[in-house]
């Protein structure tokens, strides 16, 4: 998985012995501190409910610093989800060596179509962001495309410039 | 636009038709012994499609619940991929089934089949083999 946005760029390896837990490494380049560290991730899945047309999902999230104990996160984020529609929320609170900050995102998306399995599939999508050392929140449009393997989601505001998020399914 | 937005999603996430199925083993499941003739439920058009070529199988049609997504229901396809008696698998999202096409001589397990399903994080609601 790969992140880049304004604020950092970062890649993360995780991998899931469940479908209720993964662990992974993700490398950070901060380009709010100008700084490179790392994390120990953990994502758990608090609650899963499934019906015939819709999953929903509570995940609980960690990660601890390979610069110490001090720099670590802890959030929540869920999503609601049918083939047609999608909403998700997340919050992250994060305490580096130099600051403590919080995100935040709302999202809410349409399939425009409904694919078939193996298809290419296409969401349209608006996200509300904000970033506790920045002021205000950001909303702005989301295209995110999967198929097979690979998911990519690419959003673009004025301010913050690209919000980019890549992912292979090994 | 932040409060709409927090509205809209509180409101998906309390009153969402989410109320039967925790990711655990689903009790009211119906499963069917072998047949030679798929029920209505089974005979879809992506079925119809799945069996064309196949001679000396058995297809288990197996239906599932929280399969809205392909790239979730990626695991599904890997997993029983990994049997050497499974010659193909396909999911049929619209219709919310697996179908798994097994070799004749496969002794199929229905409720391995469930677990299988359950540790992708779907679950299973019922099961029917069919012989082609």
């Amino acid at each position: 998985m790969a992140f880049s946005n304004t604020m950092y760029d970062s890649v993360y390896y995780h991998y899931s012995p469940s479908y209720r837990f993964s662990v992974g490494i993700e490398a950070l380049s901060d380009k709010y501190t100008d700084q490179q560290y790392a994390y120990w991730r953990s994502t758990f899945l608090l609650n899963r409910k499934n019906t015939q047309h819709s999953q929903r999902n509570i995940y609980l999230q960690a990660g601890i610093g390979t610069q110490g104990l001090d720099h670590h996160f802890v959030g929540v984020h869920g999503d609601w989800e049918t083939r047609r529609w999608f909403s998700g929320f997340g919050v992250k609170q994060v305490k580096t060596n130099t600051t403590d900050y919080t995100e935040k995102f709302l999202q809410v998306g349409v399939a425009p179509y409904l694919g078939q399995y193996g298809d290419l599939h296409t969401w349209l999508m608006l996200k509300s962001k904000k970033d506790s050392r920045l002021e205000g929140w950001s909303t702005y449009p989301v295209l995110k495309f999967f198929k097979g393997n690979l998911l990519l989601e690419v959003g673009y505001d004025r301010e913050i410039q690209w919000d980019s998020h890549i992912m292979y399914r090994f | 636009m932040q409060s709409k937005l927090t509205l809209v999603i509180f409101i998906l996430f309390v009153f969402g038709k989410s109320a039967s199925a925790e990711t655990e083993h689903v009790h009211n499941q119906h499963n069917h012994d072998t047949t030679a003739t798929p029920s209505v439920a089974v005979a879809t058009e992506r079925y119809e499609g799945f069996v064309k070529d196949l001679k000396d199988s058995k297809v288990a049609v197996v239906n599932v619940i929280g399969m809205v997504c392909d790239f979730c229901a990626r695991g599904i396809e890997k997993t029983f991929n990994k049997d050497e008696f499974v010659r193909k698998v396909d999911v049929d999202l619209a219709n919310g089934q697996v179908l798994i096409a097994y070799s004749a001589d496969k002794l199929i397990n229905q409720e391995e089949i469930s677990e299988l399903i359950l540790a992708n994080g779907q679950n299973v609601t019922g099961i029917e083999i069919i012989k082609i």
